[in-house]
């Protein structure tokens, strides 16, 4: 057991001398796969690296502490993933085995705190047995023992679970993970590890819980390629290792996390990318009117057919010559099996049309400064390359616009026709999860005066949504009594629903009442409809969850765990306090690390084991956790001069 | 009563002889004469031509048309007075249903009986009730285009006509399934084999024949199908229809709703087929790389129908598959050896390693292909200068990862090459393995396939892979080994593919069918995975996602205009088009609609947009009726939502397309 514990140590200054690697040239850096031992020699790790001082040193204090708590988190994780199967392995083979599936979403891993940190080590020192799988290495997990499977009276069922539960930890342990640098928009840099599997879309639900940030629709990460001079964002289902591990080591790419509005503006003003007559003036001053329920059926009608409808595209742009500097003018149209050119003297129609590109081997970005670069007639240029290609090329294909709007309008249009319908399921998440951040911030202002104030970004909003409770409720109450009094037994549990803004009561400017409501957050600005009718103001005070039916008649008050019912949160609400209705603080903020275990409600896991009674009988030696962890702390303070 | 007569023979009453003929192919045949009165009910007089008659047979569907009138007298209740039928009236007493010979979209002769006395839309609705078409709202029914020409060739080669007249559908309710298919189909050997000819799709129609159909020489010629739509508020007897006579079934209204492979197998395969002619026969237009997609996927069509893999609704998820499979592989090692074994043979991944010559094309080198040792793991392949070097350095080393792999094989040339196109962060880097053989040949290019996905060797798929590439191989094989029997154009390339029967005529022209082979077995490779229904779909949204698709053409001249343009209806908006270039001049949507009318004496429409647009127009190639029933149909469907499910609110279809009665 010190023999593997010392290799933890060293598996771990491994890992820092490799954040040294990335701080000094690169942003990013793929840990290398430690090769896999045979299944017995247990956690051996003999990849020689640099020593701890020095990338120690190069690292930075919050970069630290971030990546130790994301460290703690995935630990704890593979620790409990263990202890099932452990668990398990030893149990009667009749009993069906858990099922793990719950795949390592952003929202595990919520940004600790120090002190967090610390209690959470805490915690898993009293609980937890030795083996302290660390999933970032390339471990295939021994298989469960062949013994019970020889058992004859063993269910099909039970041993297909347990054949389940066996592939998804042999996935487990090849998952590659990146430690990825991101910067933020006022230059400052976060580290975060990204592992294999992550979505666009989670590591952005990472970046919102560490930065506290509003969780807009507009936040994206960016790809921004220096040498080449151009940009992209992720779109939300890609997968980020994979785009990162098309970069070179000594790459000077960067990924950065800020807001574009050009990522989603096709689905908050469509009619600027469907409807625009070919830039005549007349049909720009009507878009603009475009109300709400049409730009609805707009986007039904586009994105939610059969197929896709790619945006009508056409006109004269400039293509850059291969390996020229020079621009040729030419006319592009855009369907959605590629862009193609009205050869010479041929006519539009389509079977003149000659194949320029196809989308499904290139991503687009936005050229930068290609006027400097390039001699291009304007900067408003878009590039296709292949993903993996990274170096000036013959293969990259410029493009260049008249103007901003043309080129925002191929951009997103090219989007459409590669991407379809995925482009709109993605933003429909990020407005989920925008609508869902602000009801969550909320809920985090309505506990601040518990005796647990939660963190940084969260005690900055109290004192406003506090403000506005009140009034909130006043406007509901002008309707009915009852009303007043479901808020105000509601009021500890009920106001998350609140919007987050108080100079827009959201709620009360939603759409007629036959429509979906649209979620809250987006579209705020426009949100011009008439002041709430008295029947609806009733509505007002209970703002539905996107999804939520028309508002019936204030019902009896709910019961006090009901605040976690929306079934289709991506972040599960905290654990609620069961069979407690009482008066008591509702459950701090984020928790989940505080959480005892067997109470973690794992998001999408189906089958769970009774899980009380196990814990006395696992109650391992937490030697190599300990040491494990007391070392990272060791490795901080030191850092932080405590200790010599 | 009616009837008294004196003593002499005079009637004494009010009565009147009223002569109604019987029977409905030839009226003429058979007549009867009554004696009725102006309170005679329409019932009454139906019983007495019975009796009259005589004859045991069902009478339940037969009815009384007033010719003059183009009327059917189905008010059994409403006297003659009532109707306003005198002694000159000539009516005809037949039966309601009618047998008429259906063009189906797959080209297809179907004779089955059809309502000729309710308005049409009921009437399509029935008929795709029996053919288990869902949202009959979609189709409508066209007259037969007139045949010209026709002494020139008598020899029509004969075809096969599938029969459903005898085939009763229980009303209203939707039929059960049996078998595998409606209950209805399941009666005799014909009716399966109807069956199966609406929910499969057919082969690739020959390709002489398809360059001897008429096909659309400009935008002109697409107007001349949508004057042929029939009325859809009128019975078809009122439209001048006659029992036997030929008519076409069509998707008319371009907005398939709730399209659903589970439960629309026939309708699925109809709009495919439709798809398909519309592209082979140039009614719509794309390029020439779509028309290669389309291609591929029609020859992957067939051959999955071809070769019986219709009934595969468990095939559908191959996610679930490769669970299942891996499932079932990770029990027999788990159960088989030890648990040591077991990672080993987990972990270990094929590897392939063979001499293969390898040419990198470059500019102004004449160099031709080199023989190299070549290793190939997981994605990535590596060449060196021999065996022996092998443990060094390689030559050049690449993944495969996101590559393109393009076959370039030759069978009767013993030509077995695979063309690379790999990404680096260089740049592209060409690459071509030459292989002996087809066995090596498949292997390899399996592998490349996978690698380019991602996958390794060691994926489960790559066996089946192998075996799809050498038996793909061996039909290119037979084809060339059938000498002669190719009719003439279609030299080495495969008997399975057949390129000119999947492309439009214009492609026939413009390519030999073995520079069209490569092409398409290209695009085939993106398809290759797809099951039957998942190719149809596919087929069809990339239909849909042509520029041109949906859209239907009439001649109109717009007020104040002296020119014909053209007026093109699509399921969302109304465009105006130059008639002599094609360019689109303005394009309005129904969702600025306010409303639309129709001036029947003067022959036009006239409809207003939001912010006090007006336009109107006179229809030219097609009656104002049929325009007026596009836009009335396409508001109509676009008030469908999926909480209704099949039901029809026959009403308000009629109501929207109706509303010409007077005139």
């Amino acid at each position: 057991m010190d023999e593997s514990n010392d290799d933890i140590d060293q598996m771990f200054s491994n890992l820092l001398g490799e954040m040294d690697l990335l701080t000094q040239s690169l942003g990013v850096d793929i840990l290398p796969p430690p090769d896999p031992k045979p299944p017995r020699a247990e956690f051996n790790y003999t990849v020689g690296f640099k020593d701890l001082n020095e990338s120690l040193n190069a690292l930075e204090d919050q970069d630290l502490d971030a990546l130790m708590a994301d460290l703690v988190a995935d630990i704890s994780e593979a620790e409990q993933r263990t202890i099932q199967a452990q668990k398990e392995s030893s149990q009667s083979p009749y009993h069906p085995a858990p099922l793990e599936v719950s795949p390592f979403s952003g929202s595990a891993t919520p940004g600790y705190d120090a002190n967090v940190v610390a209690t959470s080590i805490s915690q898993y020192e009293d609980d937890l047995p030795p083996p302290p799988a660390d999933p970032m290495l390339d471990l295939p997990l021994p298989p469960p023992p062949p013994e019970p499977l020889s058992q004859e009276e063993q269910e099909a069922q039970a041993k297909a679970d347990k054949i389940k539960l066996a592939l998804e930890k042999l996935k487990e342990a090849k998952v590659k993970k990146l430690v990825v640098k991101v910067h933020m928009n006022d230059n400052s840099t976060k580290s975060l590890m990204v592992d294999e599997r992550q979505l666009a879309r989670d590591v952005l639900d990472n970046l919102f819980e560490k930065t506290h940030c509003d969780c807009s629709v507009d936040w994206c990460l960016y790809e921004i390629y220096p040498e080449l001079q151009i940009e992209r964002f992720f779109e939300d289902h890609e997968n980020v290792v994979e785009v990162l591990s098309d970069w070179t080591r000594d790459t000077e790419n960067k990924v950065v996390f800020l807001k574009k509005e050009e990522k989603y503006a096709v689905f908050k003003n469509p009619q600027n990318f469907y409807l625009d007559n070919k830039g005549k003036k007349e049909s720009k001053e009507t878009n603009e009117k475009m109300n709400a329920k049409n730009k609805e059926c707009l986007l039904e009608e586009s994105f939610c057919g059969t197929s896709v409808i790619v945006p009508e595209l056409e006109g004269a742009l400039y293509l850059k010559e291969d390996g020229k500097k020079s621009w040729k003018r030419r006319y592009f149209l855009l369907r959605a099996s590629g862009i193609y050119y009205v050869p010479k003297g041929k006519t539009k129609t389509s079977r003149d049309l000659a194949c320029f590109i196809q989308f499904e081997n290139v991503n687009i970005y936005y050229g930068i400064q290609c006027k400097m670069k390039y001699k291009a007639p304007t900067d408003y240029c878009f590039v296709l390359k292949h993903p993996q290609i990274q170096k000036e090329s013959q293969y990259i294909k410029y493009l260049c616009c008249d103007d901003e709007r043309t080129l925002n309008q191929w951009v997103t249009g090219i989007r459409i026709a590669k991407y379809g319908k995925t482009l709109y399921d993605n933003y429909q998440r990020a407005v989920a999860k925008a609508g869902l951040a602000s009801r969550w911030t909320n809920l985090g202002t309505v506990n601040a005066p518990a005796p647990t104030p939660p963190s940084t970004g969260l005690t900055a909003g109290t004192a406003q949504a506090n403000g506005q409770i009140p009034q909130a409720v006043h406007s509901a109450s002008a309707v009915l009594e009852e009303a007043q009094r479901h808020v105000d037994t509601t009021k500890d549990k009920k106001p998350a629903l609140r919007p987050q803004d108080p100079g827009t009561p959201r709620a009360q400017h939603r759409p007629k009442s036959g429509l979906p409501p649209p979620p809250p957050v987006r579209r705020s600005s426009e949100a011009s409809g008439s002041p709430a009718i008295p029947a609806k103001a009733k509505a007002a005070g209970f703002p539905a969850p996107p999804d939520d039916l028309p508002p019936p008649p204030p019902p009896p008050p709910p019961p006090p765990d009901s605040n976690d019912a929306p079934p289709d949160f991506v972040p599960p609400p905290p654990p609620p306090f069961v069979g407690d209705a009482g008066p008591l603080p509702p459950p701090p903020p984020p928790p989940p690390a505080l959480a005892p275990e067997p109470q973690r409600p794992p998001p999408t896991a189906t089958k769970r084991p009774p899980v009380p009674p196990k814990r006395q009988e696992n109650p391992g030696p937490p030697g190599g956790e300990q040491d494990f962890m007391s070392d990272l702390m060791k490795a901080l303070q030191k850092k932080r001069g405590n200790l010599p | 009563m009616a009837g008294m007569k004196t003593a002499t023979g005079d009637y004494i009453d009010a009565s009147w002889e009223l002569r109604v003929f019987v029977g409905e192919e030839d009226p003429e045949a058979e007549a009867v004469t009554l004696r009725v009165t102006g309170e005679s009910h329409i019932g009454g007089v139906i019983l007495k031509i019975v009796e009259q008659i005589n004859r045991k047979q069902d009478w339940s569907d037969h009815a009384i048309w007033w010719e003059q009138k183009k009327q059917w007298l189905l008010q059994t209740h409403w006297t003659l007075d009532k109707y306003g039928i005198l002694a000159d009236a000539r009516l005809l007493f037949g039966r309601q249903h009618r047998p008429v010979l259906l063009r189906l979209p797959n080209r297809r002769a179907l004779r089955l009986r059809a309502s000729f006395s309710q308005p049409l839309f009921q009437a399509v609705a029935a008929i795709c009730r029996l053919l288990s078409i869902r949202h009959p709202e979609e189709l409508s029914l066209l007259r037969a285009p007139e045949k010209k020409e026709k002494k020139k060739k008598e020899k029509e080669p004969e075809e096969e006509v599938y029969d459903l007249t005898k085939v009763v559908l229980a009303g209203g309710m939707a039929p059960a399934l049996f078998r595998g298919m409606p209950a209805h189909f399941s009666d005799s050997a014909q009716t399966e084999a109807c069956y199966h000819m609406l929910s499969r799709p057919q082969p690739p129609p020959d390709p002489l024949l398809l360059q001897r159909l008429p096909r659309p020489g400009s935008l002109l010629d697409k107007t001349q199908l949508h004057s042929r739509w029939l009325d859809s508020s009128r019975s078809l007897m009122q439209q001048g229809i006659r029992a036997g006579d030929t008519l076409w079934l069509r998707f008319k209204y371009y907005s398939f709703f709730d399209l659903d492979p589970k439960t629309d197998p026939v309708r699925l395969t109809q709009l495919y087929e439709q798809a398909r002619w519309d592209l082979l026969l140039e009614e719509i237009d794309c390029t020439e790389e779509e028309m290669m997609v389309f291609a591929a996927l029609q020859y992957h069509i067939n051959k999955l129908s071809q070769s019986g893999e219709v009934s595969e609704p468990a095939a559908a998820d191959p996610g679930l598959d490769d669970l299942d499979a891996a499932l079932s592989s990770l029990e027999v090692k788990l159960e088989g050896s030890a648990p040591a074994n077991v990672l080993d043979s987990l972990t270990a991944i094929p590897e392939l390693k063979d001499h293969l010559r390898i040419l990198r094309p470059r500019k102004l080198t004449l160099k031709g292909y080199r023989q190299h040792w070549v290793v190939f793991k997981e994605t990535t392949l590596s060449y060196y200068k021999s065996q022996d070097e092998a443990p060094g350095d390689p030559i050049q080393q690449l993944n495969l990862k996101g590559c393109e792999v393009v076959p370039d094989v030759n069978v009767s040339g013993q030509k077995f090459c695979i063309k690379l196109l790999v990404p680096s962060p260089e740049g592209m880097s060409e690459l071509y393995l030459r292989c002996q053989d087809e066995q090596q040949y498949a292997r390899w290019m399996a592998g490349c396939r996978l690698a380019s996905k991602g996958r390794t060797m060691a994926d489960s798929s790559y066996a089946s892979e192998v075996q799809a590439i050498l038996a793909f191989l061996s039909l290119q094989r037979t084809g060339t080994g059938a000498p002669g029997s190719q009719p003439q154009g279609l030299d080495a390339s495969a008997e399975g593919l057949n390129p000119y029967g999947l492309v439009a005529p214009r492609f026939q022209r413009k390519f030999k069918a073995k520079q069209l082979t490569p092409r398409i077995l290209e695009a085939h490779q993106n398809v290759a995975q797809l099951s039957l229904t998942e190719a149809q779909l596919r087929f069809i949204q990339a239909w849909q996602s042509l520029p041109d698709f949906g859209i239907s053409y009439v001649i109109v001249k717009f007020k104040g205009s002296r020119k014909d343009e053209i007026l093109g209806i699509a399921n969302n908006r109304l465009i105006r088009i130059d008639l002599a270039v094609g360019d689109v001049v303005k394009t309005w949507r129904f969702s600025n609609m306010r409303q639309w009318n129709v001036n029947w004496d003067i022959k036009q429409v006239a409809i207003e947009f939001d912010e006090h647009i007006n336009v109107a127009f006179s229809c030219v190639s097609a009656s104002c009726r049929i325009v007026h029933e596009y836009i009335g149909g396409y508001i109509f469907l676009s008030t469908r939502e999926r909480a209704r499910g099949e039901e029809l609110d026959e009403d308000l279809f009629l109501q929207l397309t109706g509303g010409h009665e007077a005139f």
